[in-house]
């Protein structure tokens, strides 16, 4: 489904990605790991167009979408899910999602219609899947810093995306939290049949649920396999894993 | 539209003289507002208004002492300090409690300071026409390349460099001037060091209206002195500054000049319309270069 | 809050109430009076129109006032210079004004924020010097005055009703924009664009349709300021207009619908009535504003809606 091939960027000198590659298969689950600075949210802004690449390839079920803007990707099917959280923090929770909704549906011209007999269904169904229905009218700004990352997921959900690519999707949640975001992981990909990219810290929840993972280290791609074997790899080891 | 002249190389030359004359009083008076930018980064729109001021209190000066060559010398040196004082007044009455505010709403407030002061020169001056008369030794003009040039003129081309050169001085050798641009660039890197802020932000907008006021005492011999200069010139040095690079002197000084030169080629080419070629240099540099032309501070 | 678009009787009531106040009026009060309103209507209209882009989209729209002035100089030049009916003309101004603002926003659109203001700024006053300097076509310096209107609308009161009608249809439909899903992605860009790009929406496109849309409505409020006086002039689109209708949406509050009615409400009474006592009416402006500033930074209407809220949170 996403192929990416040499991906190279650079910032004033500084090669944030050097080479990177990474191939993520329908209906799975792929972790990115590795060190903070190693690339990892770089790759994925270059995946979802918020930064153009400087050379090599992103194929998205066979298109090129290297280069292409963000509404662009985005509409081909791919969703990110921010690290930092980045959502409408002076609308409602409901407002947030459904913006995200009406893109989809491609209503966001529509002059003369109240807004509130649009995508209103499928709004309340995202929310209902990531538990966050029962908060729907309060101001997105004034949620708990775990439920603005629930909230992150759920507006990329308005958009009905094949990929679904999350940005340490439970960076600063409690142990609560993070049970809850991995079952919501789980459903995602069994219930709706979604693809999950994503990067992460917490390496029990990255072992646990991660189909394949990708080890990351100073913007280039170490490996690239199943959780056992990236385990048992001794570069991986060595530089990330420490002997832990 | 007088196609049917011919353009003689001496007109424009003149012309084009006489337009750098013009950019010089613009230089000064953008460089005021262009170094209030980069370092209050607040959009002073009252900045016009203390350019009338500087003109009307330049009246008043030059009365004062008698008109002729002391009072015209005597007004030069005299009303940018004025216009300092009720800048000062200004500031640390009112809008040195705003500093923590949005841009928005400071512009606000130099909005409604512009009001304020417009309507005090009113009080003050009355609605009347004011003018000035040159001095005798800078009256009359000198025969350039077989067409007229004003000595008031020459005597502008000589003040921009001056003020210029003093300015960059002073920013860049002086404890204070550098301070201010250290300001500029991080004002709380400045705030750590124990440099109090607000003192230097106070110092840098008296500056900034220093010059506006210089500014205009410049310019009054040369035009009627009226309500309505404030509004006029504000909006050419917003676009001047802006053109230039916000917050960057060199900047203005490009900006002064794009602006003085195309107005005097739009007196000498289209007359009816000269007003048009300078907005529509700026519109072209603005979509060719929309930050401006050098770099800015913010 | 009820989120469909039913109606809620409870909430419409004090407008309605405020409405047939409106009609009224010039029943109870003098025939100047009458004409303060007009004015005010007019101005609410343009305010209004500001708002769309300032406060809604977030946009730094600072030259507003070149296409009221284009739609209202459009206006007078169909009714003085050609033959044509006069409701071409009430179509021609908004169209104008919109082309113009497709023209320019264009331009603008491409830029962030401070520049998108500056270069609005430098397009507008080519304009304003354009229209300045054409004496021949324009009557320049001058202005064009004594506009013939139709009997229709052709007194006070007349075109006191006719305004207040256009003005009706013209909130309504402010509003209903306002609530429909454009009128929420316009704030979402406001609020967040890095984030709209991210879900799917062009922001730019929407910037640009959200700026011919408000343009579209200071074009009619344009064609209604010649109506109310009859003339038109150069100031019209001369960038201390434009700053003073931003300022209404920051007097009214600018995250409100409502908010620029209030503010223009607010300049136009003070110009009227301390100007009957002093011809020092902006140092009076000027003062009230640095009160406004210290005191109730949000605008009024900001400052009695959080006032609301606060007074609903302690009853809950």
């Amino acid at each position: 489904m996403l192929h990416v091939e040499s991906l190279r960027k650079s910032f004033d000198g500084f090669l944030a990605v050097d080479n990177a590659d990474l191939t993520v298969e329908q209906g799975e689950i792929v972790a990115v790991i590795g060190p903070n600075g190693a690339g990892k949210t770089t790759l994925f802004k270059l995946i979802t167009g918020h930064l153009r690449p400087e050379s090599g390839r992103i194929l998205f079920q066979g298109n090129d979408i290297s280069g292409l803007p963000p509404y662009e990707v985005c509409r081909k099917g791919v969703s990110l899910s921010f690290q930092v959280v980045n959502i409408f923090a002076r609308m409602s929770v409901f407002d947030n999602v459904q913006v995200a909704v009406l893109s989809h549906q491609n209503k966001t011209k529509k002059l003369f219609s109240p807004a509130g007999k649009h995508g209103i269904d499928e709004t309340r169904e995202i929310l209902r899947n990531v538990g966050l229905n029962d908060k729907a009218r309060r101001v997105s700004g004034s949620l708990s810093h775990g439920d603005q990352k629930v909230l992150e997921i759920a507006i990329a959900l308005g958009n009905r995306p094949q990929l679904l690519i999350l940005d340490e999707p439970t960076a600063g949640m409690s142990p609560e939290e993070t049970q809850v975001t991995i079952d919501l992981i789980h459903r995602l990909t069994s219930d709706l049949g979604l693809t999950i990219l994503f990067c992460e810290h917490d390496m029990e929840l990255v072992f646990s649920i991660a189909h394949r993972i990708m080890v990351m280290q100073h913007g280039r791609s170490i490996i690239e396999a199943d959780p056992e074997t990236v385990r048992n790899n001794e570069d991986v080891q060595t530089a990330y894993l420490g002997g832990r | 539209m007088e196609w049917g002249q011919s353009i003689t190389f001496s007109a424009l030359g003149v012309h084009l003289l006489v337009g750098l004359s013009r950019a010089m009083i613009l230089f000064i008076v953008c460089s005021g507002l262009s170094f209030v930018l980069g370092v209050l980064r607040v959009p002073n729109v009252a900045h016009g208004s203390l350019y009338m001021i500087g003109a009307f209190a330049a009246f008043t000066l030059n009365q004062l002492f008698g008109g002729g060559a002391v009072g015209f010398w005597m007004a030069l040196a005299l009303s940018p300090f004025v216009v300092a004082a009720v800048s000062l007044v200004a500031e640390r009455a009112l809008f040195c409690r705003l500093y923590q505010r949005e841009h928005l709403m400071l512009l606000l407030f130099t909005f409604a300071l512009m009001l304020i002061l417009g309507d005090l020169v009113k009080i003050v001056w009355g609605a009347d026409y004011r003018s000035i008369t040159v001095p005798e030794l800078l009256e009359g003009s000198f025969a350039v390349l077989g067409s007229s040039f004003p000595k008031y003129n020459l005597f502008l081309l000589l003040m921009g460099p001056v003020v210029a050169v003093g300015l960059w001085l002073f920013t860049n050798k002086t404890k204070i001037g550098k301070i201010a641009r250290a300001a500029a660039v991080d004002r709380e890197m400045v705030d750590a060091i124990g440099i109090n802020v607000s003192w230097v932000f106070a110092f840098a907008f008296v500056l900034g209206c220093f010059l506006a006021g210089l500014g205009g005492a410049l310019v009054a011999p040369t035009i009627s002195i009226t309500l309505g200069m404030d509004h006029d010139i504000v909006i050419e040095a917003f676009l001047i500054v802006t053109i230039g690079g916000l917050g960057n002197m060199w900047g203005a000084l490009i900006g002064s000049l794009i602006f003085g030169v195309t107005q005097s080629l739009g007196v000498l080419f289209w007359p009816q319309f000269a007003i048009v070629f300078p907005y529509m240099a700026v519109v072209i540099v603005l979509i060719w270069r929309p930050t401006g032309m050098l770099k800015s501070v913010w | 809050m009820v989120q469909s678009g039913s109606f809620n009787w409870k909430r419409i009531w004090p407008y309605a109430a405020v409405f047939i106040a409106l009609l009224l009026l010039p029943l109870a009060v003098s025939r100047f009076y009458v004409y303060i309103t007009s004015v005010i209507f007019v101005t609410a209209l343009v305010a209004m129109s500001l708002n769309m882009v300032v406060g809604h989209g977030g946009m730094y729209q600072f030259h507003h006032a070149a296409f009221y002035g284009v739609g209202a100089y459009t206006f007078a030049l169909i009714l003085t210079r050609t033959g044509w009916p006069v409701w071409i003309g009430f179509v021609a101004a908004p169209v104008a004004a919109a082309l113009t603002g497709l023209v320019i926003g264009w331009f603008c659109v491409r830029l962030n924020k401070l520049y998108f203001g500056m270069l609005q700024i430098s397009l507008g006053s080519l304009i304003w010097a354009i229209i300045f300097r054409w004496y021949s076509l324009t009557g320049g310096d001058d202005g064009i005055h004594g506009i013939p209107m139709p009997s229709a609308i052709g007194t006070i009161s007349r075109s006191y009703y006719f305004i207040l009608l256009i003005l009706g249809a013209c909130v309504v439909v402010m509003y209903m924009i306002y609530r429909s899903p454009f009128g929420k992605t316009l704030q979402a860009i406001r609020d967040n664009p890095e984030r709209c790009e991210a879900v799917g929406i062009h922001v730019k496109r929407h910037q640009l349709l959200g700026i011919v849309v408000a343009t579209f409505f200071a074009g009619i409020a344009g064609s209604l300021f010649v109506v109310v006086e009859g003339s038109v002039f150069p100031d019209l689109l001369f960038w201390v207009l434009s700053l003073e209708i931003f300022i209404m949406c920051l007097l009214g509050g600018w995250f409100t619908f409502a908010g620029p009615i209030i503010g223009a409400a607010i300049m136009v009474s003070l110009r009227t009535f301390v100007g009957t006592y002093t011809e020092y009416w902006t140092l009076i402006l000027g003062v009230i504003l640095i009160l406004l500033i210290f005191f109730l930074p949000e605008g009024v209407m900001g400052f009695i809606i959080s006032r609301l809220r606060t007074d609903k949170a302690v009853e809950e």
